[in-house]
Parts: structure tokens; C-alpha cells; sequence
């Protein structure tokens, strides 16, 4: 079977596949990675043309998208061990697998969009607390800054091409409101647009801090690996990333300040984040071709449970310090030993319990929230006002909606 | 008897006379048949396509709707940016290209040290593909690591390193002078060839008549090289217009749509909002202007030559 992945830990796939093989003599795994960058792009163009693989690592963002257009096969329609997997799992991880009340995936890693400050720069800045409001992190912000600590104190990945961008933004989003729709109401139009919402106030606060230097310009060029090493340089203390780069930027070793990373709770009103899903699923491909007893055998090695563990997801979380959704890991003593090295695993805990899927995961939201990006860039550039950007991006979603 | 069998044609010559009916004929065939598949037939298809809905993640569903994806296109405000982008793009490499070529080709022209072999390490730039010179400017104008940023910091002109491609005129400038270093090249050595072929005669007969530097320059070498600058020109204007590598590895059309061009726009539609009826009707489009344009320089180059 062909299984395609994005370019995140070859090495770790290859010899998870290998082992796979070895307890399963019968089955070959064609293993092939493309870049994170372009995955769904490259991954549209095999559907299109019918070169897809049998099996496949996919995300929240394009589920809905690929599972209207039929290009992916719901698993607990063939696999009966699915339904067991689910009631272990997180709700936001859950929701994010569902489509049309069928489950489409087996997550390998899930995980939430965290806030993290570097505590020396901060304490050198006079800050003995992390920032708990937006304002906040706009004041330590101008302390670092005026002090000569941080040229640019706050650093987003936001590169138009960064799968990360939206899930950060949109973090920012909930941690200022409270409770659900923060984007959309219970029928899917879009109120993040009004006067006075929270995305409104985020923009305007992301506008400020662009204009007064405490956001980095880069921002708007950067991916995560950049982001992460300018992080591990002490060039800023604030950021928003997705939080497996707590094991990357505490790693000994690799800076000055290993160590000194430390999550807070999204600053904000509500403290909520994204919390979001990336998983295996597989396509009618599979099906065709009378594979479905082999992915099924897949999905239990890798995203499920081997000898009553998840084996595979637990590796994932003890040597790369990946999240995950399944719960009963949270109490596995080896992965609280892990996350402990290099994060505060009571936090951790607490900022998954804040998590929300993403609003509006319909079949338009990836298109939308491509067009989304850019109008996020102009208001931040002042090309336009932050009024105009949200309104254009409501304008967007509803034609998309009517598009279906 | 003899002369009986003598008078019918030999099967030698029957065939020979076959061949020599069907050589055209099949000369011809095999060269159009390799165009009409890897040509006409996706130009066409690109045509009929243009004319139906063709959402991907709609693979079932493409109804006809006329002229309705060009109507989409040309009303969308980023076709509009797109192509003031790519207007302004288009005139700024042109003119940068030329005057960089020309002065390159006046230097290489005269008898300098080395001027032979700098005219072949010259083609470097150009013989490296878009994407890895695209690479190397990215690395070259990065804003926490890049050489150029490192440079200019060195000798004390910039107190911090300069996001290049997070502001939306630096990042046009910065695609600009990627390209005028990708293509300049190319450009000096066809006016290196054409200053060759300019008599030396000329020269004198102009210097007799009390001509110098400058006034050489205007009213010989630039009549002279009309031609070579025309289809410099054309080449150059297509090139433009349709680039696209540079700008998927340096500005991905960002920040904001600052560095979207048309090519882009199409790029856009087809693999990130997935509307290969909008994204063709766009690359229709494309082919007009850039038909259009090739018309009108080539209208201007029989011009030139009639004038001759």
C-alpha cells in the first residue's frame, strides 16, 4: 500500500513502518513524504488526477473539503475498533475527524496552539509573572523593547504558505471571547465581522503592536522552523506555536536559553486556544482494491492500540513530544516523565481542557481561510482597515457558503 | 517477350514512386501529430474546460456556464491587483534588464583583461534554474541571517537587518533585482553578439566627424542594436509576465497580494482554491496579453526593418 506523509520525522516513520511490516509479514508499506508547505496542494493534484495512495496523513483543515469531494473513506464503516478508539479521545480531536457524523481518521498527534515567552528575557525585562491579557504582552512587550532586550519582543510564523497561521490567529481569537461562536453563530455566518468582536480587537491589537515595532516585520515571511530557531537565539520572547516546539526549543544543548521556555495560558479573556488533529485516513482506493482488512491492521498498529497501548502514539509523544488525543496517555508515568523535561505539565493539561476545534470546518473552510490570510497580512501592513479585512473575509465566506 | 516485361513497372520502382508520394506528406504528419498531442490537444482542452464549472473538490458536478469563470475573474478585485502588479513588474524588469544588459555588453565589448572569459562566467546566473536563484536571494536578503543584511550592517548602514520580503515595496523591489540578475546576463551577451556586428568603419567615420563617447552611443551603436533590443524586448516582456517561479520561492504573492502577479492569480485559483475553471479562463487570458503584446512588438520590428 502507498502511504503519503508530509515531511515531519522520516526516519521515525520509516521505522515505525518497519516494525509494522515485521509483525505483519503480508503487508508492504510504500512510504513517500512531501513537502508540509505544499501537502494540500500536492495532495489535491493526486486526487484530481487519480494518483492517490491508499493511505494517507490528513488534518481538521482539509477533512471536510476531501470528504465531500469523496476523496477519503470514513474508517468505522470498515474498521470495528474505531468506535472504540473514539471514546478516548479529546472532543475538539474527535469533532475534527467527523464528517457528516462518520469518523474519517486515527489521529497520530494532536495538539494545541500554546503561548510561549522566554522567562529569563522576561525577568530581565523586570516581569517575575507571565502576561495573562493581551494588553499585558503589549506592556511587557514595550518594557522588553524600550530596555533593549528584544528588538521585535512578539514573533508570529505567519508566512502566507503556513499551515499554522490561521490555527494562531484564530487562537488569539478565542482566547479574547467568551465561550463558542467566536467566529460564526449555530448557522455558519460569520460574526467575527461585527463591531467590537474579539477578532476586531485582536487585528486592532496585531496592528499596533506591528506599528509601534514590538511585532517582528518578518512575521509575515515566516515559517515555523524559522520562528522556532530566532526563538532558541533569544531574539523575542513571546510567541504562538503549536506546542510539541516546547521539546524542540527546551532540547539541551541547542541555545543559550534550553531551558527558559515556558507556556502560559493563551493570554486573554477566556484563556481558549485551537486545539487541532492530524491523522491517518484512507482513501476508496483502499476499498477498490480489497485492502481494507491491511489499513485496518494500519490504523490499530499506528494510530490505535498494540498489545492494549498506543505504541506508536505514545513514541511519538516520548521522543519528539508530540500531543496527542488520546486521553488515558495524559496518566502514562513515561509521558509525564517526557513532557515534564520540558514543559510544565499541569499547564499543558489545562490549556488542552481550554481547547476548541476550529469554527466553521466545512467543506470551503481551507479556500476561505487561504483568502483569509492575506487580508490578515493587509490590515497588519495598513493596506486597508482591520473593519475592511474582516468585512472582505465575511463578504469571501459567504459567497463560499452559497457555493457549498 | 523482353521488351513485354521491360515495359511494366518494376516493383522496385512502384514502391520507390510510393515512397516518394508519401515522404511529404508523413514529414509533415509526425511533426504535427507530436504538436497536436503535446500542444493543441491541452491548449484546447484548456479552452473547452475554461467554459465549464471545474471546482476539484467537485469532481462530479461541471455544468456549462459560458463565459461566467472569465466573468468572475476579471470582476475580482485580485485581478485587478494582479495585473497592476504585474503591469508594473513587467516595465521595471524590461527597462532594468536592458540598461543592465547594454552596460554589461559595452564593458565585455571593449578590450579589458579577461573580457573573453567573462563573457561564458557571465551566463552563470542565467544558466542556474529560477527556483535555486530564488533560493539563494532568499538566503541572500533573509532579515535575521541574509549576506546582504550582514553587508549593509558591516559598513554601518542599517542599525537593524531589513525585512525584505515583509514589506510590500521591498519585496517587489527584491523580485525585481532577482530577476534583472537572473536574465540580465542573457541579455548582455545577444548585445555583446550584435555590437560585434556593428563595422568598426562606423566608429571612425563618426569620430572624423568630431564624434565622441556619448554621441558614438546615440547615433551609432543604438540604431545599430534596434533590432537585437526588440526581440530582447519581446522575450523579455513574455518572460515577465509569465514568471512564476520566483515569486513561489521568494514572496509566495505576499505580504498581503503585494507581489501576486497574474501567473500567480492563475497558480492561485487552480491549487489553493481549487478552481481549475477560474484558474484556466485566467491562463486564457494570459495567452491573449501576452499574444497581443508579441503582435504589437513584432509589428513595430517589420517596422524597423522596412525603415532599414
Amino acid at each position: 500500500m502507498d502511504f503519503v506523509t508530509w515531511d515531519y520525522g522520516a526516519d521515525k516513520i520509516a521505522d515505525n513502518i518497519k516494525n509494522f511490516q515485521a509483525a505483519n509479514s503480508d503487508i508492504t508499506i510504500n512510504h513517500k513524504g512531501y513537502g508540509w508547505l505544499d501537502y494540500p496542494e500536492t495532495l489535491v493534484g493526486l486526487f484530481a488526477s487519480g494518483g492517490e495512495p491508499e493511505l494517507l496523513y490528513s488534518s481538521d483543515h482539509w477533512l471536510q473539503q476531501w470528504a465531500a469531494a469523496g476523496w477519503l473513506e470514513p474508517l468505522d464503516e470498515h474498521c470495528p475498533n474505531i468506535a472504540t478508539y473514539n471514546q478516548e479521545l479529546a472532543p475538539y480531536a474527535q469533532q475534527g475527524m467527523t464528517y457528516d457524523g462518520k469518523t474519517y481518521g486515527l489521529s497520530y498527534y494532536a495538539d494545541t496552539m500554546d503561548f510561549a515567552y522566554n522567562e529569563a528575557l522576561l525577568k530581565q525585562a523586570g516581569f517575575d509573572k507571565a502576561p495573562e491579557t493581551w494588553e499585558d504582552v503589549y506592556t511587557m512587550s514595550k518594557a522588553l523593547k524600550e530596555q533593549g532586550i528584544n528588538e521585535y519582543p512578539i514573533i508570529m510564523a505567519w508566512s502566507q504558505k503556513e499551515g499554522a497561521f490561521p490555527e494562531a490567529f484564530i487562537s488569539m481569537v478565542y482566547s479574547q471571547h467568551e465561550g463558542n461562536n467566536a467566529l460564526f453563530d449555530a448557522d455558519l455566518n460569520p460574526v467575527f465581522n461585527q463591531p467590537g468582536s474579539a477578532a476586531s480587537e485582536v487585528l486592532d491589537w496585531l496592528k499596533k503592536a506591528y506599528d509601534e515595532g514590538l511585532l517582528d516585520p518578518a512575521s509575515l515571511t515566516t515559517a515555523e522552523i524559522d520562528q522556532v530557531n530566532s526563538m532558541k537565539a533569544g531574539q523575542h520572547t513571546f510567541t504562538i506555536f503549536p506546542q510539541y516546539n516546547m521539546a524542540e526549543v527546551n532540547k539541551e544543548g541547542t541555545g543559550d536559553y534550553a531551558g527558559q521556555f515556558k507556556i502560559a495560558l493563551m493570554p486573554g479573556k477566556s484563556h481558549n486556544t485551537v486545539g487541532y488533529v492530524r491523522f491517518y485516513a484512507m482513501t476508496p482506493k483502499a476499498v477498490a482494491e480489497g485492502k481494507v482488512e491491511a489499513v485496518c491492521k494500519f490504523m490499530d498498529y499506528f494510530g490505535g492500540k498494540t498489545n492494549g497501548n498506543y505504541e506508536v502514539v505514545k513514541r511519538w509523544a516520548v521522543e519528539n513530544g508530540l500531543g496527542f488525543a488520546q486521553l488515558p496517555l495524559f496518566d502514562d508515568p513515561d509521558v509525564v516523565e517526557a513532557f515534564g523535561k520540558w514543559g510544565d505539565v499541569p499547564t499543558i493539561k489545562q490549556q488542552a481542557e481550554l481547547a476548541r476545534a476550529k469554527e466553521g470546518l466545512t467543506p470551503w473552510f481551507g479556500t476561505w481561510d487561504v483568502y483569509a490570510r492575506a487580508e490578515i497580512h493587509k490590515a497588519i501592513l495598513g493596506e486597508q482597515t482591520t473593519q475592511q479585512a474582516l468585512d472582505n473575509m465575511a463578504a469571501k465566506w459567504e459567497e463560499l457558503k452559497a457555493q457549498g | 517477350m523482353a521488351v513485354g516485361s521491360s515495359a511494366a513497372p518494376s516493383p522496385v520502382r512502384g514502391k520507390r514512386r510510393l515512397w516518394d508520394r508519401l515522404y511529404p506528406t508523413l514529414s509533415i504528419a509526425i511533426p504535427f501529430l507530436v504538436i497536436a498531442v503535446f500542444t493543441l490537444y491541452p491548449v484546447l482542452y484548456a479552452v473547452r474546460t475554461s467554459f465549464y464549472q471545474y471546482i476539484l473538490t467537485k469532481p462530479k458536478v461541471h455544468p456549462f456556464v459560458g463565459l461566467r469563470n472569465y466573468q468572475e475573474v476579471i470582476s475580482n478585485y485580485y485581478f485587478t491587483n494582479s495585473l497592476t502588479n504585474t503591469a508594473i513588474y513587467t516595465v521595471a524588469v524590461v527597462i532594468s534588464v536592458l540598461i543592465f544588459g547594454m552596460v554589461v555588453a559595452l564593458l565585455l565589448n571593449t578590450k579589458v583583461l579577461f573580457s573573453h572569459p567573462l563573457r561564458i562566467v557571465i551566463l552563470l546566473p542565467w544558466a542556474i534554474p529560477a527556483v535555486v536563484a530564488g533560493l539563494m536571494w532568499k538566503w541572500m536578503l533573509n532579515s535575521d541571517f541574509g549576506l546582504f543584511n550582514g553587508f549593509l550592517y558591516s559598513l554601518g548602514l542599517i542599525r537593524d537587518y531589513i525585512p525584505f520580503f515583509a514589506n510590500p515595496t521591498l519585496a517587489k523591489l527584491s523580485l525585481i533585482v532577482a530577476y534583472v540578475w537572473k536574465e540580465g546576463p542573457l541579455v548582455a551577451i545577444f548585445f555583446v553578439a550584435g555590437l560585434q556586428l556593428i563595422p568598426n568603419e562606423l566608429y571612425e567615420a563618426a569620430r572624423i566627424d568630431g564624434g565622441g563617447g556619448w554621441r558614438l552611443f546615440r547615433y551609432v551603436t543604438l540604431p545599430l542594436l534596434r533590432p537585437i533590443i526588440l526581440i530582447v524586448m519581446v522575450y523579455e516582456t513574455m518572460t515577465a509576465i509569465l514568471v512564476f517561479d520566483l515569486i513561489y520561492v521568494l514572496t509566495g504573492g505576499g505580504p498581503g497580494d503585494a507581489t501576486a502577479m497574474i501567473s500567480w492569480f492563475a497558480y492561485a485559483e487552480i491549487f489553493k482554491f481549487l478552481n481549475l475553471g477560474h484558474g484556466l479562463a485566467l491562463a486564457i487570458i494570459i495567452a491573449l496579453i501576452t499574444l497581443a503584446l508579441i503582435i504589437l512588438y513584432l509589428r513595430l520590428l517589420h517596422t524597423e526593418d522596412t525603415v532599414s
